[in-house]
Order: C-alpha cells, then structure tokens, then sequence
C-alpha cells in the first residue's frame, strides 16, 4: 500500500500540468471498469436515495411549508422568503461571523494538525508516537456538550480557574462569555478537540514518502530543515491541497453544536452563524421555509467556493478533488 | 408517586419543548394569509357548543380547591392515595369495537399486546391498538400521516403545535366534531368528561365547534414562578413575605451571594418574573386597542432591572454563561438560592433529588408581587391544557360514541377504580399497596409507567406527592394564596390561525434573543429598543390583521 502510495505521489510529481490526457471511449472504459462500476451500485444508491432524493426538499424554501399539511399542500411563496433573506440584517450579521470565524480557523486550526504530524514523525520511538497520537486523538471522540462543559468548568466564571483567582483576591478572567475573544475561544476549543484527529491524513501522507529520497538527500549533505522543505512538504502537497479545498468547500459550515451551545454565552450578535440562525429564526420559530432558504442560500455559495477552490488547485498543477 | 411524578416529568419535558405554551394563545399559521377551516372560537358562538361542567363530587380531596375569578381556581390536594376506590363508570365503556391510537411518549415504548395493553382492552370493552410513538420525534411523525390524510382513529396533537402549524385546517376536514355529542348538557351522558373544565374544552376548540378531549387539564395554570431555597433562607430568618417589591429582591440578591464561597443568590429569573412588572404575556387590550408587551414602559423597566441585576455579581456565572442544564444542579447544590421555573417542578422526585443533595432541602415560591411594591399584583393565566387528542373524521356516529365513552373512562377522577386501573394497571400484576401507595411492580415498571392512555383524556390536575406531604402543601399553599391574582390574558385559550407569513413577526425571535442577552448583561436595553423598532414594521402588521381578524371578529376570549 505504502509502496503504491509513494509510486503515486511520484508520478503526480513527474506529471506535467500541460501532459495532455488520452481519453479512451466510454464505452472502452466501462467494459475495462464493469466490475469495478458494478462495486459502486450499492454506494450510488446509498448516495440517491439519502443525499440526493432528500433535495426534493429544497422546494420548501418557495413555499411557507406546514408539515401537517405537507409539501404538495402548502401555499406557495414564490422568492419571498430569499426577498426577506436579504432584507434580513441578522442573516448578513450571521454571514460575517461564519466568514470571520471560517478565517480565524483557517489559520490558526488549519497549520496544526500539519506541525503535530511533522514533529511526531520525528519522535523515533515507535511506543512513545503511539502514546502521543492516543493521548492527541482522545478529545475527538468526547462530543461537544462535554468539551464546552470541561471548558466552562476550567475556565468559565465560577470555574476553577476564576475561583482561584476570587479567592485569592485577584481579579476573575472573562474567557467564556467575552463576546470580542469568541473567535479565538471556538478556534481554542477546536484545536483542543479535533487537531489530534486531524493529523491522521497527514501522518498517511508522511508514511507515503519514500524513504530512499531522505537517504539520498543527507548523503548529499541535506540536513533536518532542507529535508523537511525540499522532500516532506513537497510530499504532503497533494493532501494539504485537496484538504484546503475541502476546507474553502466548507467556509461556510464552522459548527453548529459547538456555536448553539455556546450561543446565550457570548450574545446571538456574536455567535450565530449561517447554521444556527437556519435553526433559531426558521426551525426553532416554525417557519421551516425561512431556514430552508437560508440553508440553500449557503449550500449554493458553498458549491461556488468548492468549485473556485479546486479550479485554483488545478491552476497550480494539483489534482484537487479530482484529476482533469 | 411514582407514575404521578413520571406524568410530571413527561409534562415538563414537553413543555420544555414547547417552551412558553401556556403563555401563548394557541396560534396556527394558517398558510396563505386567509382563514383556515378551524379559525378562532367567539364567547357568544362558543357558549352554545361548550360542554356543560359538572365537577366530580364523589372523591373528597384533604386540601380543597379554591376559587379565584371566573374559571380560575387551584388544583385539589391529596395527601394519601384514596382508601376507597370508587367506580364511576358503570359496567364497561365499549362495545367491542376496534380502533387505532397514537400518542406521544417520552420513554421507553412498551411492547405491544403486552399484559396491561390487554387488561386496558378488557376493561374498556374495545381493541385499543395503541401505539405510543417516541415524543421527541413526534413531530416528524404526524406530518406523514396527516399529510397523507391516513389519521389513526385516535390522535394526540399536542396544543404548543398550533402555533406554528395548521391544527385548525385538520379541524373538520380530517379531524371529528365532537359539538353535536358534547355539547352544554349532552356531555352528561359521560360524567367524568363533564368534570373537565370548560377552558380546556375551549382551547380544543376551532370555529365555535369542540374538536378535542383534554387531558392534563387545570384551571390554575401558571406557567412558571421564582423559586428559592427554603431550608437556607428559613435558616437566614429570611420568609418569602418580606420579598414586597423588586427593590426587596434585589437587595435580597446582595445578601445571599457570596461569591467566594462560590454562592451566588440568582440563576435565571427573567422569564417567570418579568409578568411582576405588570407586562402583560403578549398582548392587552387598552381602549379598544391592541397594544404589544414590547410597546408598554413596564416592560422596558422590567428589562431595566434584570439588566442590572446580571451586571450587579448576584447572578451566578455559569447562568449568565446559559448553562441551563445544570441549573438545577447549582440550585439543589445550595450554589443558587433563586431561580425561575416551570411549577411542574414542585414534586415528589424534585424534592427526592434535592433530599440527596441536602437533607434539610425545601422548594419555595415566593408569591406574587408587583415590582413596584404598591401596585395590586397581577399575573396572567395559561392555557387550561397542553395536551388535547382528536377523532378521526372518518369515523361513524356509533364509533364516536364508543370512543367517547372509552374517554370517560379514561378521565376518571384521581383515586377512583378506573383512575387505579389506567394509571398503575392490575393489582398484584402491575402493583401492590405499598403503605396504602399503589407501586409499581417490575411488569407495571415497564409497561404502565410509560403511560400512554392518560395522554387520549384524563382528569383534571391535582397536586399528590405520597409521602412527600410537605411539598403538596407547600404547592397548595402557593396556589391558594396566589390564585386571587391571577387573569385571564387576552385570546385566552383561543386557537388563532395565523397566516404563515406572519409567522415570524409573531416569534420576534430577534427581539426575543436581544432580550436574553439584555437579562445577561451582554446588551443594554436601548439594544432591545433597537431590535423592537426593527420589529415594529411587521409587528404592527401582525397587530393589524389581530385586530381585523380576532380582536374585532372574535373578541378577547378573558
């Protein structure tokens, strides 16, 4: 697997971006493929019937849809509720804060879990990585009602933190509820969460690089940061690429439980964004229909970012989602 | 009790779920602008298709009701479960017929044809296949069925729906009439349907004809009150009756709170306090005039006090922070000595759950007052129910009746043989008299403590904490010596269907999220008088069709 990966990885680097394609004939192609076409069938229908099929339900978002009443009965209401979207202060408020916080992220989530793979890749003792990647992968799997309740419990007003600092006399640390430090809050918490998790791909990547190309470097007289610059990254491009464009792809989604429950805390001008005022302003009201525009408006900018995104991997010579 | 406090439990969690539906009028949107089939209900219409009431005289509660004004009075208490378990339905209700039910039910759904699904059948004298449906995702459930207009024979659509969906519209197209059956004295012909109050017959109620059997019903519905920690205050010398105005709570706040100790006097408060004030729970009618609560100055001065009470250090941080799970936690820990809450919780399990924390702990309320202190106090009345079942239109005149009767039953009054049978199964099968307590057996555990059938009719609400004695006074006591405060609000009771379009100035959810972070400190009140001017253009179009539509068709419904 390793040795096909790293064959792969060499290849992509030999390729060059101006190499044209030989297309072979659909029809050439799908006897080549048959059983390979025909190992898809369960997962195509599987993609149909639960992402597919369910868009049916966007129709909602041009109707004032009742569900007792269901979609073919409920009144029809054409663009009004996009008319009143974007007429709605509260929708662009929540807009800037899932670009701000979808930013913020960006740099300060998006490098680490890059400079934990590279650092653990270093650690030579096999047992030692193995603790440190169980230790790191471990908050990934608790769910979020538990990480703010840990934070909160650590940091919030009568946490520990702030209860050492009251009864010493000090003054107490506003870091739960402080509306202007949220995005490095939420940015803070994911990284504690998910930068663990996050270094998986990273880690496979680094596995797929031949080791021959580091021998061969330190015997020409490479050291630790010409390696790392001129073998590891060059290695790990691929996958920070298509990451990146996944990432763009998903500007617009930056949580939701995390930000809900979080919400009261810090105020709603400061919290909401494009998911949670889907939930308060169109579920949580029962005007399904708002929410449903609301959500449509962020899947179709979503669907022009991810298509940016990968048009810019391919405009540096990277396969992106997929390869031309 | 156990299946009393479980129907409790079951009770708040839904009303948690519907958030203030007692305090709403019970609103459906309507769709297209128009009326539904099911629009409100006027006093004069609704005063011919109203059942006669008829209260159940035949069970002597140790603590008595007592009257308010028109329609208002509190729920009877019992101390001991009644040694004598009277029958008050002759013989058996049905006549062998066999229908469908659905109902909601927030636990474990019992297997079906179990042993008390079959001993229910036996005594109603029909084939019930009920068929209790997971409550949390009741929602997503009925939709298909009446979208695809295949009701069950017997439906439970709780009333905090109607205001965001077409109730009304399912009202005489898939849903029975139940007005030529029930109507004034006809009623009588099921005694213990009788008993039910007539407020709850009302907010069943769609176009001044009766469409739904309440359950859960109660004349003294208040939505929720300020709670404290009686144990710990008594021990301060401090009695709820020095607490006169909000200026003495306020000050209160400063005494409690010891915040290195890690005690703060208030969590919460905003949402059951702020009627003190005199704000009315959405609208009041002045001259004729509809007026809004966010229109009137006592609500900006209500604002305006919780406002400084989150920036004066009595609020404990955790609150501010809207960890509302763990509110009952820091109130049972003694980390709170006052919060806001549903009545609900005034119970056998709350005062179990505080017990352990603190053997000394005891739940107090403190009474009405007006904030000012010199005002009369007022607060306003909830809805009489939240929890109303239907028939299906489909079925026969026969049909209906048998159900109706199978009702009646099923409404028998608290500690009647009936009563016994529905809420805690077969003795020596589902329970045994434990200290002259019915309790559950491992088989009435799992298959009559998730009750299902009290959700299709039951009896009106009396307050019974066996072996917690204290609280069922302590409730009583509350009630009583508050009922004489209470109002009806304006379109008490009365299912408006409003258009959808209107839906989310009726939500002003913006207004109500500047609100909660006004109450936390995180905005000022000129930041709510902001989000109401911005609300105020389609709030004064809700107001508008209100008043064409309700106020000037239908009157206030007080």
């Amino acid at each position: 697997m390793t040795t096909t990966m790293a064959r792969k990885t060499e290849k992509n680097t030999a390729r060059k971006p101006s190499q044209p394609h030989v297309r072979l004939h659909w029809r050439i192609r799908l006897r080549r493929d048959k059983s390979l076409v025909i190992m898809t069938i369960p997962a195509v229908v599987l993609l149909l019937v639960f992402n597919y099929a369910p868009l049916f339900g966007l129709i909602t978002a041009f109707q004032y849809y009742d569900p007792l009443v269901g979609v073919w009965h409920s009144p029809w209401a054409g663009l009004e509720q996009f008319t009143t979207l974007v007429q709605d202060s509260l929708f662009w408020g929540a807009l800037k804060n899932t670009l701000y916080l979808s930013l913020v992220q960006l740099i300060l989530f998006f490098p680490i879990p890059i400079a934990l793979a590279l650092l653990l890749n270093t650690v030579l003792s096999e047992r030692l990585r193995n603790l440190i990647q169980s230790i790191v992968y471990l908050p990934h799997f608790f769910s979020w009602v538990l990480t703010i309740t840990i934070f909160q419990q650590m940091l919030g007003g009568a946490g520990v933190l702030n209860q050492f600092l009251r009864q010493h006399g000090a003054g107490t640390w506003d870091i739960m509820t402080n509306s202007n430090t949220f995005a490095l809050l939420v940015t803070s918490q994911a990284v504690w969460k998910e930068a663990g998790w996050g270094i998986i791909v990273f880690l496979a990547a680094l596995a797929a690089i031949d080791t021959h190309l580091y021998e061969a470097a330190a015997v020409d007289g490479a050291g630790r940061w010409r390696r790392m610059w001129h073998i590891t990254l060059p290695g790990m491009r691929g996958v920070i690429v298509l990451l990146l464009v996944l990432r763009l792809g998903n500007a617009l989604t930056v949580g939701f439980e995390q930000l809900l429950l979080q919400r009261v805390a810090v105020g709603h001008n400061a919290a909401d964004v494009l998911d949670t005022f889907s939930f308060y302003y169109g579920i949580a009201t029962n005007n399904y229909s708002y929410g449903a525009a609301a959500g449509l408006f962020k899947s179709v900018i979503s669907l022009l970012l991810i298509w940016g995104a990968n048009k810019l991997a391919h405009f540096f010579g990277e396969d992106g989602l997929y390869r031309r | 009790m156990t299946s009393d406090m479980n129907r409790r439990t079951l009770l708040s969690t839904a009303a948690a779920v519907a958030g203030t539906v007692a305090m709403a009028p019970l609103l459906s949107a309507c769709g297209d602008g128009g009326q539904s089939t099911g629009g409100a209900s006027t006093k004069k219409g609704l005063k011919t298709a109203l059942p006669s009431f008829a209260p159940n005289s035949s069970l002597k509660p140790d603590i008595p009701s007592v009257a308010g004004g028109a329609d208002i009075a509190t729920d009877p208490g019992f101390l001991t479960y009644p040694a004598q378990q009277a029958r008050t339905v002759d013989g058996v209700p049905g006549k062998g017929g066999s229908y469908t039910a659905v109902t909601p039910l927030w636990g474990t759904v019992p297997s079906p044809s179990n042993s008390f699904y079959q001993a229910m059948n036996k005594a109603l004298g029909v084939d019930l296949k009920i068929k209790p449906t997971d409550g949390n995702n009741y929602l997503t459930i009925i939709p298909t069925m009446t979208s695809a207009k295949k009701l069950p024979d017997w439906l439970q659509l709780p009333a905090w729906w109607n205001s965001g969906f077409n109730t009304g519209g399912l009202a005489g197209t898939q849903l029975a009439d139940l007005t030529p059956y029930l109507a004034g004295d006809k009623i009588k012909k099921y005694p213990n349907l009788a008993a039910i109050p007539s407020g709850a017959w009302q907010a069943g109620s769609w176009g001044n004809k009766i469409y739904g059997i309440p359950s859960y019903s109660s004349s003294c519905v208040v939505a929720g009150t300020t709670f404290y920690r009686r144990d710990i205050l008594d021990a301060k010398g401090i009695t709820a009756d020095q607490i006169t105005s909000a200026a003495d709570l306020f000050a209160l706040g400063k005494e409690l709170t010891d915040a290195k100790r890690g005690v703060w006097a208030f969590d919460d408060v905003w949402t059951y306090l702020f009627p003190f004030w005199g704000v009315p729970n959405k609208w009041k009618v002045e001259n004729g005039k509809l007026i809004n609560k966010y229109e009137t100055p006592e609500f900006l001065d209500a604002l305006d006090w919780h406002y400084k009470l989150a920036k004066s250090g009595s609020m404990h941080p955790d609150a501010l922070a809207g960890q509302e799970a763990s509110a009952s936690t820091r109130f049972y820990s003694g980390k709170v000595l006052i919060s806001g809450g549903g009545t609900g919780a005034w119970n056998l399990t709350d005062q179990q759950s505080g017990s352990a924390a603190n053997k000394d702990y005891r739940r107090g309320a403190f009474d009405v007052f007006a904030a000012d202190g010199t005002s009369r106090p007022s607060l306003f009345l909830g809805n009489s129910t939240g929890v109303i079942s239907y028939l299906n239109r489909g079925l026969g005149k026969d049909q209906i009746e048998e159900l109706l009767a199978v009702a009646d039953y099923l409404a028998a009054p608290y500690g009647s043989a009936e009563y016994t049978m529905v809420n805690f199964g077969v003795e020596g099968v589902h329970h045994t008299m434990v200290k002259g307590v019915p309790t559950f057996t491992d088989a009435g555990k799992k298959y009559v403590q998730p009750q299902t059938y009290s959700f299709l009719a039951s009896c009106p609400q009396v307050v019974s904490n066996p072996g917690a004695d204290q609280v069922t006074r302590d409730f009583t006591a509350w009630q009583a010596a508050n009922v004489k405060y209470l109002y009806k609000p304006v379109f008490w009771n009365m299912n408006i269907s409003l258009p959808a379009s209107l839906a989310t100035a009726d939500a002003a959810q913006s207004v109500e999220d500047t609100i909660k972070d006004c109450c936390h400190g995180k905005q000022k009140v000129s930041d709510v008088q902001a989000a109401i001017a911005a609300w105020k253009s389609s709030g004064t179009r809700l107001k508008n069709w209100l008043t064409t539509n309700v106020l000037e068709k239908y009157g206030t419904g007080q």
